[in-house]
């Protein structure tokens, strides 16, 4: 081994506190940015799981500032012959006025989303049938599923009861009609259709006069990976004109959610990032109190033929051990914590479930980066070192 | 190889500028032949320390020049006087200075390593160690073993590159009595032994006994009359 790195390693690893503090300031700094990605990063990954589970699935189908009005029954079987597709379901979105009458009492009318869903369809497709915590999925003709924030504005309306809803039509005609309410949809931070309504597809192609007309198709894959291998089968199948589809993978249909995110996650890493800077402040404290301390070995050093790029590496080979057990550490730590959150299902503020990953990439250039910046801060105390000269530093020591 | 392995000619050291300054040392001329057992000796503040620091290389003189093993060290930049006193000086401190964290053998091992020449090195530096008596302890750590015994590493170390001189400021300053006579009794026997030039700053200079030189400073000049005085 090299004197200088032998040196190096002696001095910090004999000094267990010095060694301790300034391995733990790295970790801990390591550890920050492992929390917050295993939080944002989960958070973010939840997203995109609910939005694929409830709103766009894997591929999302639309068509370009209109209702598809090919058949929904051909498309969906033309997208389920591909292997990587597990099933494919339509919707139709509209917006209405609901009320309802509760203790005699009316609620006043207001809008809401409603989803029209195929139940045979979307049961395979998508998971919005499990966010049903009481009741069931919509199941007949005049069914609705009100999602639970509209069931709390119209004063909690339970099963069995009946809300009306008021819809304009195509031709810009009001169409009012009672549902009978089977169900209410929660979910995890609301996610789903927690402030809207689902109702029968049918039902509401009728309602709209848009008989065999679908406002989305979601296709749901076994295989993630070939979203944008199904989105290309999909326009180069159908490349016509006339049809104008849009097929989208699911950062592009949820872009508008995802691209603030990204911004908040990029914000948070950066905060993480600061922490790690004033890691790197105390592993300069701690290496100039290694200089301090060790000025008379510099002094000797110097007398017996060490030059002052010799005594720089000494500094800079204990930085980097220190670098490298913070970095270390700090990696235990992380993964210790992701396994915990991962094992525990951690949900974020007590409801979203996150989705938690390992991510190597990250965990590595995170150690990469402290392991350099251990080094980068050892520079300024080992440069003074290096401006000991020996008399005096044997002198004052 | 030239005859004298130390000369200095009119070295002069003055520390500070103007009103401020202060002669340490001046007009100090005196050589020195390969194997001679030199002894400056002074009183406190004499200036023997400055002296001894200057043909360690570890200071520079303001004026005049020290050539050791026939160069001339005015001329070494930062770099070259590090690598020249690594093969040419051997050092002996008071306080042996040790480095704590490094075993004994390590700690002789040292100059070797900083000069590159490892090679047999290890079994140089075992040899020397059975000389002084410490080969039992070459596994200890430096802070681990006595004053004496580490004065004797300290002296083991100094030997390893065989260096031209050995310098040793007041090598027996810290030491118990017992300590001080093995220390001086090992260094005579190591200049006889090795024909090993040794400089040695003492102001406990009948502890020396017979030795080739002796050099008196008083307020930073060579007493006259004591340069050549001879007791061997």
């Amino acid at each position: 081994m090299d004197y200088r790195a032998q040196i190096g390693i002696r001095f910090i690893t004999r000094r267990k506190g010095s060694l301790i503090a300034a391995s733990l300031a790295v970790a801990i700094a390591i550890l920050v940015v492992q929390v917050n990605s295993v939080i944002f990063q989960g958070l973010y990954n939840a997203i995109v799981r609910d939005q694929i589970n409830y709103r766009y699935g894997h591929v999302y189908i639309t068509r370009n500032e209109d209702y598809i009005t090919k058949s929904d029954f051909m498309l969906i079987n033309w997208l389920e012959r591909i292997p990587w597709v597990q099933a494919a379901a339509p919707r139709l979105d509209s917006v209405a006025q609901i009320n309802s009458t509760v203790n005699g009492q009316l609620i006043h009318d207001y809008n809401v989303q409603v989803t029209g869903i195929d139940p045979n369809y979307d049961e395979r497709a998508s998971t919005l049938y499990q966010t049903v915590g009481s009741g069931q999925y919509v199941s007949f003709r005049n069914s609705i599923v009100l999602g639970a924030m509209v069931d709390r504005d119209l004063g909690y309306p339970q099963v069995g009861d009946s809300v009306k809803l008021k819809f304009i039509d195509q031709f810009g005609n009001n169409v009012l009609r009672r549902f009978t309410i089977v169900g209410i949809t929660q979910t995890a931070g609301s996610q789903g259709v927690d402030s809207g309504v689902i109702i029968d597809i049918d039902t509401l192609r009728e309602i709209l006069n848009r008989p065999h007309e679908t406002g989305s198709i979601l296709v749901r894959l076994n295989d993630p990976t070939k979203a944008d291998d199904v989105k290309q089968l999909f326009l180069s199948a159908f490349p016509s004109n006339d049809d104008k589809f849009k097929a989208q993978t699911i950062e592009e249909s949820a872009e508008t959610t995802l691209s603030g995110f990204r911004s908040g996650i990029a914000l948070i890493n950066l905060v993480g990032y600061f922490g790690m800077m004033s890691s790197a402040f105390a592993v300069v404290t701690i290496q100039m109190m290694q200089v301090s301390s060790k000025t008379r070995d510099i002094g000797v050093m110097r007398a017996i033929g060490a030059k002052r790029k010799d005594v720089l590496l000494v500094f800079i080979f204990q930085g980097m051990v220190i670098g490298a057990i913070g970095a270390g550490l700090g990696t235990v730590m992380g993964v210790g914590y992701t396994e915990y959150a991962k094992e525990t299902h951690m949900t974020f503020q007590g409801s979203l479930a996150l989705e938690v990953q390992y991510n190597w990439m990250g965990i590595i250039q995170t150690d990469i980066m402290a392991f350099i910046l251990a080094i980068i801060a050892s520079i300024y105390p080992a440069f003074k070192a290096t401006k000991l000269e020996p008399v005096e530093a044997m002198r004052f020591a | 190889m030239p005859d004298n392995v130390l000369e200095v000619h009119n070295a002069e050291k003055i520390y500070g500028e103007g009103e401020t300054a202060v002669t340490a040392l001046q007009n100090i001329t005196f050589t020195v032949k390969k194997g001679e057992f030199i002894l400056i000796v002074g009183s406190s503040g004499s200036g023997k320390s400055t002296l001894l620091n200057m043909i360690g290389l570890l200071d520079r003189p303001t004026q005049g020049s020290i050539l050791v093993d026939g160069v001339d060290t005015s001329t070494l930049d930062d770099n070259h006087l590090s690598s020249f006193r690594n093969s040419k000086l051997g050092f002996i401190f008071q306080f042996s200075n040790l480095l704590s964290d490094l075993t004994v053998l390590e700690n002789v091992l040292l100059p070797r390593k900083i000069q590159g020449t490892v090679d047999g090195a290890a079994q140089e530096a075992r040899t020397l160690l059975k000389t002084v008596g410490l080969e039992s302890q070459m596994h200890k750590f430096a802070n681990k073993i006595s004053g004496g015994q580490a004065q004797r590493v300290a002296i083991t170390r100094a030997l390893i590159n065989k260096p031209a001189i050995v310098l040793a400021d007041e090598p027996t300053g810290n030491l118990d009595s017992i300590s001080a006579e093995t220390t001086v009794h090992l260094l005579k026997s190591l200049n006889r032994k090795l024909n090993q030039t040794f400089i040695i700053v003492t102001h406990d200079r009948p502890q020396f006994g017979e030795v080739d030189k002796i050099v008196t400073i008083k307020d930073g000049r060579i007493v006259e009359g004591e340069l050549e005085t001879s007791l061997r």
